[in-house]
């Protein structure tokens, strides 16, 4: 028997077997589940930042007209007066987005436990409470969603589990086994060659699903590379769970025998590992209760507190102040240093978080340094990567808010200092200037 | 029938992979209720430690003026609830710092999830992971075979020529099988127990109790079906293939599908809507730092008139801790109506997911389980309400300070002492009592017993269409 005829005797033992079928009509149900559920995080947040941008264009239009009008104070708010920097800049609606990749509609991945739109301000910093998750159930997030991703790690396994739990174990216990070595060159080839069927097969309707997937948020147009990645790594995915699944089967006699084995190798790659990973982790480093951010409330008292401190810390951060038009001119001076705080603030605020990054970078390095005998992990964090849905994403992204703050608040203390009057040119240089990252 | 269930066990104990997979599996399940505890034990040195720090701030604060040290406010910490080596709930996607302080009710932030890169969908290694997941699946291959075996070999015959009846069979052989589970379940309890002797009372012994019931029913219905298939069909593949489907559609598709459906037939506001509603309707009341404001001066010409003096200053009292204190209430009708919402859009959700154990009892253990674990959302929403009633003393015991604690009305500078902060209690959280939340299981556990009688009643018919002979 030759493997070509192997490969085709296949396809009519899996058309006749209606378990086996209704199996990969679930897998592909689950797929095309997944994948809609990927789509629609994507479009709620598409549409949630397209309402926020909407809405800052109003507000940015209403200050607009305000410098039109010459209206630069408010009856109701005297101490507001739009011509001075201070009150220019904190009314400078400045939102900053995660704009979400279109490679979300394979894995949602960490989007749902962080925020993806943050208004910036002075006193703003990236683990303020708008950082955290969007509103949601926490049982939901705690059940999880069930997109693409969570059907490659988890049902396709099972999906190929169902497909060859049976090979070569059912010819054995039917005795078979001598017959097909008379007629096959190779049992192994034989083998090899019905798992070759399976293998491709579902490498067929992952490419199908992954193709599905990118016309729903236009993938190719602006993630191209997402969708060979994602590919690539299915394929490799897959390919970990049939040689592991193979080396059961070429040694297994028994249909009950190999099922149990692969379950087994089921629930420990998929459940136990990952699971005493996490649990080890969260007793090497337990959740951080950010004491050190905490702290900054206090630290932030005793700079105000000492008037000389404050001024020497402020000098110290920003140097150019002393030859500035402001500090020559006693009247001003008291005003401008109060308004500077929040730069003083923020460099607290940034202080307190490195410790807390550092630690957060320890508790990966710690996940990291199991990828070898956690590969479900692996996989996990690289799909989520692909699709820009990983912690270290949302790291950049805080970094990338960090930076905007920075901007404003240095902006700020220049504006204050050098005495700057604020119009509508001014007010749009603010507006264009603290909107870019870089 | 207590005859067969003997030497089920006798068989059991002879078959040399299943001792080793009892033996493995007795491991883990001791290990993970160890790391459950060392877990709990760092969480609640690391909540002790935070707790005592921020407490410690308050006390020192040497003076202030009552209305600053509101916007100083204090932190409140989500403590480690004892349970959680049992099941850890929704304890990891929900945050574990809040922050008390004048104005508004925050919500609660820094979540464990939040801190670190995915490692596990399915949770930590807790005994609920184990008890859900795995026993399950053993029940499965212990029992798919359990009567096809019989009739394949003709003990069935035998058995019935003896006099046994075949339902007494298909019980006794289900019980045996039960009693593995059980024996399982009782193990990761007294794991629990000896790890925690010294924290055991009424309430945690209830909990663990019901806890201990929901998994008993769980496990009769998973073994009976698996029993009820094997006793249907004469090919015992069939039996294991069509129970590992069942059990792959209850707890991996259902959960998630029907979690995620609850969320669109009762949808929550976006953060940015809800902030935007509450700032709208806050809008609307007083504004506690605005003199100028017309409902401030409202309230001003009431003090007035109540005092029986012309303007502010002869005021005895501080009006400025009045208004702040307006404020305050008019906030919290606000924070109410808002929270108040977001909690009913949760309970439907809850509501509705619980129904989902009428075609999947999955659902209804996972809800029993981290309820009576104390660790599921409506324990996490009581924690947040308490929070926030402490919240709301807090303050009133601060602009109270500021209205009558001997400052004029714009002495912004004045300052209470010492002995004042002191006197401010901190937060105790006083863990939900079960008597109070049980009806909201008690859903679960009647889906789970109706689950039982139908299992039991499929045994009692598919016994009937038997083919013995």
């Amino acid at each position: 028997m030759n493997s070509l005829r192997t490969f085709l005797y296949e396809w009519k033992h899996f058309l006749r077997n209606p378990f086996k079928l209704v199996a990969v009509l679930l897998f592909i149900i689950a797929g095309v589940y997944g994948l809609h559920n990927g789509y629609s995080l994507y479009d709620n947040q598409t549409t949630e930042i397209e309402k926020i941008q909407k809405k800052m264009e109003v507000d940015m239009q209403d200050y607009l007209t305000q410098y039109e009008q010459g209206k630069l104070t408010d009856e109701n708010r005297p101490w507001i007066d739009m011509g001075t920097p201070f009150w220019a800049i904190w009314n400078t609606p400045t939102y900053h987005f995660k704009t979400p990749s279109p490679a979300m509609v394979y894995s949602t991945g960490q989007a749902e436990q962080y925020g993806y739109y943050k208004r910036i301000t002075f006193w703003a910093s990236p683990y303020d409470a708008d950082m955290a998750e969007e509103i949601a159930n926490p049982e939901r997030l705690q059940v999880g969603t069930l997109d693409f991703t969570f059907v490659l790690l988890f049902l396709l396994p099972l999906l190929l589990l169902i497909l060859v739990y049976n090979l070569k174990s059912a010819e054995t216990e039917l005795g078979f086994m001598p017959l097909i070595e008379v007629q096959s060159a190779s049992k192994h080839k034989w083998l090899l060659t019905r798992y070759l069927f399976y293998v491709l097969f579902i490498a067929f309707t992952i490419t199908i699903l992954l193709l599905y997937g990118a016309t729903l948020t236009d993938v190719f147009a602006t993630a191209g590379d997402a969708f060979a990645q994602m590919l690539i790594f299915t394929l490799l995915y897959l390919l970990f769970w049939v040689v592991v699944f193979y080396l059961i089967s070429k040694n297994g006699k028994s249909i009950l025998g190999n099922t149990l084995k692969m379950v087994g190798v089921w629930l420990v790659f998929a459940f136990i590992i990952p699971a005493i990973v996490h649990q080890s982790v969260s007793i090497v480093q337990p959740a951080n209760l950010m004491t050190d951010f905490i702290e900054v409330r206090d630290k932030q008292q005793d700079l105000y507190a000492d008037d000389s401190l404050f001024q020497k810390k402020l000098i110290g951060l920003f140097p150019e102040i002393k030859n500035s038009p402001v500090y020559q001119d006693s009247t001003k001076i008291s005003l401008a240093t109060n308004y500077s705080a929040s730069a003083l603030v923020n460099e607290l605020k940034k202080e307190s978080i490195q410790p807390i990054e550092e630690e957060n970078q320890e508790k990966n390095g710690l996940i990291q340094a199991t990828y070898w005998f956690n590969p479900v992990t692996f996989f996990q964090n690289k799909f989520n990567s692909i699709t820009q849905t990983h912690y270290v994403d949302y790291q950049s992204y805080r970094n990338e808010i960090q930076a905007l703050i920075d901007k404003r608040t240095a902006l700020l203390v220049r504006e204050l200092w050098n005495d700057a009057k604020v119009d509508k040119v001014k007010y749009l240089e603010y507006s264009e200037l603290l909107s870019i990252t870089n | 029938m207590w005859k067969i269930i003997k030497n089920e066990w006798l068989y059991f104990s002879r078959t040399r992979w299943l001792t080793g997979i009892s033996l493995g599996f007795i491991i883990i399940l001791i290990g993970s209720i160890l790391l459950g505890h060392l877990q709990t034990k760092e969480e609640t040195e690391r909540y002790t430690q935070a707790k005592n720090e921020l407490r410690a701030d308050w006390e020192n604060i040497d003076a202030m003026n009552p209305h600053s040290a509101a916007h100083y406010g204090t932190y409140v910490f989500k403590p480690a609830n004892l349970l959680s080596s049992l099941d850890d709930g929704v304890n990891s996607t929900t945050g574990n710092v809040l922050r008390v302080e004048g104005h508004v009710q925050n919500e609660i932030v820094h979540s464990e999830a939040s801190q670190m890169q995915t490692v596990s969908k399915f949770g930590k290694l807790k005994s609920s992971l184990l008890l859900q997941y795995i026993v399950p699946i053993l029940l499965i291959f212990l029992a798919f075979n359990s009567i096809s075996d019989e009739k394949r070999s003709g003990r069935l015959k035998l058995l019935v020529l003896q006099g046994a009846k075949p339902i007494s069979i298909v019980l006794a052989k289900t019980v045996s099988i039960w009693l593995y589970g059980i024996a399982l379940l009782t193990l990761s309890i007294l794991a629990y127990a000896l790890f925690n002797t010294d924290a055991l009372n009424a309430e945690i012994l209830s909990r663990t109790g019901l806890f201990f019931l929901s998994y008993a029913l769980y496990y009769f219905i998973i073994t009976g079906l698996s029993v009820f298939f094997s006793a249907r069909w004469q090919n015992s593949t069939i039996a294991l293939t069509s129970m590992l489907g069942i059990w792959i559609i209850w707890t991996i598709f259902l959960p998630n599908i029907l979690m995620s459906s609850v969320e669109k037939w009762h949808e929550l506001p976006s953060r940015n809507e809800f902030k935007a509603e509450m700032k709208e309707d806050r809008s609307k009341g007083i504004d506690g730092h605005n003199p100028a404001d017309e409902r401030g001066k409202q309230l001003e010409q009431l003090t007035l008139k109540e005092y029986g003096v012309d303007s502010l200053s002869q005021l005895p009292i501080n009006f400025d801790g009045l208004r702040m204190q307006a404020d305050e209430e008019y906030g919290n009708q606000v924070w109410d109506k808002h929270f108040g919402n977001l909690r009913e859009v949760l309970n439907q959700q809850k509501q509705k997911y619980q129904l989902g154990g009428i075609f999947n009892p999955f659902i209804s253990l996972q809800n029993a389980s981290m309820g009576f674990a104390g660790n599921d959302n409506l324990h996490h929403q009581e924690f947040l309400v308490d929070v926030e009633n402490y919240r709301r003393d807090f303050i009133k015991m601060l602009n109270d300070e500021h209205a009558y604690g001997g400052s004029k009305t714009g002495d912004w500078g004045w300052k209470a002492n010492n002995d004042f902060f002191k006197s401010v209690p901190d937060f105790k959280y006083n863990p939900t009592a079960l008597t109070s939340v049980f009806p909201h299981y008690s859903i679960d556990l009647l889906l789970l017993s109706i689950w039982t009688i139908v299992v039991v009643g499929l045994m009692v018919i598919g016994t009937r269409k038997m083919q013995i002979l």
